[in-house]
């Protein structure tokens, strides 16, 4: 009886937990025209500000706020004042699909957002719907972009180019200290953004004659403990280990790591979500020091942003993170074609983006222009390191604050 | 094997069977794991980890078959308690600077308190009324919890640092200490719940209102404070099972989930109120867990896991170690 009981209610929780993910169609286009040509110019920012994923929510709120905040101090837009309007995609795609069409409803003359591939991807469609210049500030995918879309732009560099640049690097990185790498183990979480990242590294190092084996994937939402797979990389003797995954997961790595101790000669993170956050080094303590991670990182040798961080930390108290500078930067642009099309006309609005370049704080090989597909050409994935308790880049030469360290701390 | 029921238990033949075939099967498995990765440490590691989390995993069921047992209540807040304690020996370790095992003293009091509070006010009402019942409040209590503790402390991972942590040697695999004392601690209070019910007047109390409520009554025992206080001895169970795997996991709000099915199908494997066979139960558990990842690399440590899950519920529905209904 108790048995049957039980299994019953597990499947319905299971339903439970399940029927949040469902998606819901979109209430066809709304009024797109509603108040945009006079009052301040609205932008649109859609982050995740509440639930899993609301520490980088939040930050990249703030990061839109705080862009918007300074524009108004010089002047406004197309002189008119900016107003930011918010919603909050609480991390679920079909919540973000509707807050994108409430905030096009209110005027948006463009949105920035939204951290997850999963809710752009549903945004992204809104967008085209109703003929919206979408402006992606953190998304991963390159899938968006293969779909044609004409309103869509994206500011950070696409998982693709992060994980080919992440073999680009190790082997210059490991040719310059005669330890040239040989052999990478991979170990990723295993859904889209770890597997993404496992796929793009692989088909670059093969390229580079790296050879990547064995490649070792994890349960991110249930592992506690990663020694065992860890001992796999020891015993396959791999020069490097690659590294794909969320915050706690790469937490446990390093601690795994701390124990196992395989013979590496570097720790080497690709679009990793701990390694390059200054929250990693107080968690992991000393064995955080010298870890490398390729991701996209704002441009800490530019005064701008070493001004607008000083400012976040000062009002905020607490170290501002790259999803909100990238969330900066991608209201600058919606900002920026307003003003040079003098206009808050959609189509106006989005001819300029496509067409423009604004100069941006994250780091690039240039300034922010998007190529055909709605991608930023010039967006360059930074290796940063753990270098005494803090993140520095480290390479390419041109923005590095310091030079790379190719040593681990446990030999 | 301590069950909740009253009546004595002999060693029967039956269950040292089918602790031979347990034990042969897991021999096979890991022989099977040997071929396939063809590593000899690798394995090794595999199964120190498995044997090791699956402590954890036990430590962390204990207090949910406990409640099952007695009460009969799907207790899905479990998970979202475990998660208060941890953030209450989080608070305690930051603001006292004491070492993290200390906080035990702060933590399994409160959890007790908690649960005698819920239990009191939440679920004494519905003793013994439908199961959805229970499963609502228990899940709406778990909701309200995890968003109260996410309103209050924000999404940021924390973690509790044991200070000098040590690094285990054991046969060419490594023990992190901290798992370790994880693993004794899961023995430890297996051990005092164990001596609990079946030494103690209490648990003789215990025992009996699980096995028959009515007649419990009848001999004068007040089964209301009795589910009261089974209900808050299993949640101060993961009070200390909070506290002992904080070092090891980062704290979240929505850390429970990621615990709350596990433990049931360890409840279940175990048999049901059966304190001892959740231990087995999770030993097992963690143990399938790493040699899944051996075999399918890719694919979730979870499928191993329910693959055995509904072997065993279509062999012996009753859990391994329980006995038919």
């Amino acid at each position: 009886m108790a048995v049957r009981a039980l299994v019953a209610v597990l499947s319905a929780g299971a339903l439970l937990a399940t029927a949040a993910c469902g998606g819901s169609a979109p209430s066809g286009a709304a009024g797109a025209a509603a108040g945009r040509d006079e009052g301040p110019v609205k932008i649109g920012a859609l982050h995740p500000v509440s639930g899993a994923f609301a520490v980088d929510g939040q930050q990249m709120r703030r990061g839109a706020e705080l862009a918007v905040e300074q524009l108004n101090r010089n002047g406004g837009v197309a002189g008119r004042p900016v107003e930011l309007i918010t919603g909050d995609t609480q991390g679920k795609a079909e919540i973000g699909q509707s807050e994108a069409q409430r905030l096009i409803a209110e005027g948006a003359a463009g949105l920035v957002g939204t951290y997850q591939s999963a809710v752009s991807t549903n945004v992204a469609v809104v967008a085209e719907r109703n003929k919206v210049p979408f402006v992606m500030d953190v998304t991963a995918s390159d899938a968006i972009f293969t779909h044609g879309y004409r309103y869509s732009f994206r500011v950070q560099p696409g998982s693709t180019a992060i994980a080919s640049a992440a073999a680009k690097y190790l082997k210059e990185v490991s040719a310059r200290t005669g330890k040239e790498v040989r052999k990478v183990a991979f170990l990723h979480e295993q859904t889209d953004f770890g597997r993404g990242a496992a796929e793009g590294f692989t088909a670059a190092a093969a390229k580079l004659g790296i050879e990547v084996g064995p490649d070792i994937s994890y349960d991110a939402t249930t592992v506690s403990d990663l020694t065992a797979q860890l001992t796999q990389v020891k015993a396959a003797g791999a020069d490097v280990l690659a590294v794909a995954g969320y915050y706690s997961d790469s937490l446990l790595v390093s601690r795994a790591l701390a124990s196992v101790k395989p013979d590496l000669d570097a720790v080497w993170g690709v679009s990793n979500g701990a390694y390059d956050q200054p929250k990693f080094v107080t968690d992991a303590g000393p064995g955080a020091e010298l870890y490398f991670n390729t991701n996209y990182h704002y441009d800490a040798t530019k005064p701008e942003t070493v001004a607008l961080r000083e400012e976040y930390q000062r009002r905020y108290g607490a170290p501002m993170r790259t999803g909100a500078v990238l969330a900066y930067d991608a209201v600058q642009v919606i900002a920026q074609a307003v003003d040079r099309s003098g206009s808050t006309d959609p189509e106006r609005v989005r001819d300029t983006i496509s067409a423009q370049e604004v100069e941006p704080l994250t780091v690039g090989n240039g300034p922010i222009s998007f190529d055909g597909k709605g991608d930023n050409r010039n967006a360059v994935p930074v290796l940063t390191q753990v270098q005494g308790g803090a993140i520095k880049q480290v390479y390419p030469p041109e923005i590095a604050e310091s030079e790379p360290d190719y040593t681990v701390m446990w030999r | 094997m301590t069950t909740l029921s009253p009546q004595r238990k002999r060693l029967d033949a039956g269950m040292l069977k089918r602790g031979g075939v347990l034990a042969a099967l897991v021999v096979l498995a890991i022989a099977l794991a040997l071929l396939q990765s063809g590593s000899a440490l690798v394995v090794w590691q595999s199964v120190v980890t498995g044997i090791l989390t699956g402590g954890l995993y036990g430590l962390i069921a204990m207090g949910l078959t406990l409640i099952f047992g007695v009460l009969d209540i799907v207790n899905f807040a479990h998970g979202a308690l475990l998660a208060v304690a941890m953030f209450l020996a989080f608070g305690v370790v930051q603001t006292t600077g004491l070492h993290p095992y200390l906080a035990l003293v702060a933590s399994v009091p409160v959890l007790f308190l908690i649960g005698a509070a819920v239990h009191r006010g939440l679920l004494s009402g519905s003793g013994g009324g439908s199961l959805e019942n229970q499963l609502l409040i228990t899940l709406g209590l778990s909701l309200l919890l995890e968003n109260g503790l996410l309103l209050f402390f924000g999404a940021e991972p924390r973690s509790v640092k044991l200070p000098g942590e040590i690094q285990i040697p054991l046969f060419g695999a490594v023990v992190a200490g901290s798992r370790l004392y994880a693993f004794a601690g899961a023995i430890l209070l297996g051990a005092l719940l164990y001596w609990l019910l079946r030494r103690t007047r209490l648990g003789t109390a215990i025992r009996a209102v699980a096995a028959n409520g009515p007649g419990a009554e009848l001999v004068g025992i007040n089964v209301r404070r009795l589910h009261t206080l089974t209900f808050a001895i299993g949640t101060a169970c993961a009070g200390a099972a909070a506290v002992l795997a904080a070092p090891l996991i980062s704290i979240t709000p929505t850390l429970g989930a990621q615990f709350n099915i596990t433990a049931f199908v360890v409840v279940v494997l175990g048999g049901m109120g059966n304190v001892v066979g959740a231990l087995v139960g999770g030993l097992l558990i963690g143990l399938v867990e790493q040699l899944t990842t051996i075999f399918l690399n890719g694919q979730s440590s979870l499928l191993g896991v329910f693959v055995v899950f509904v072997l065993v519920l279509f062999l012996r529905p009753q859990g391994l170690f329980g006995r038919r209904a």
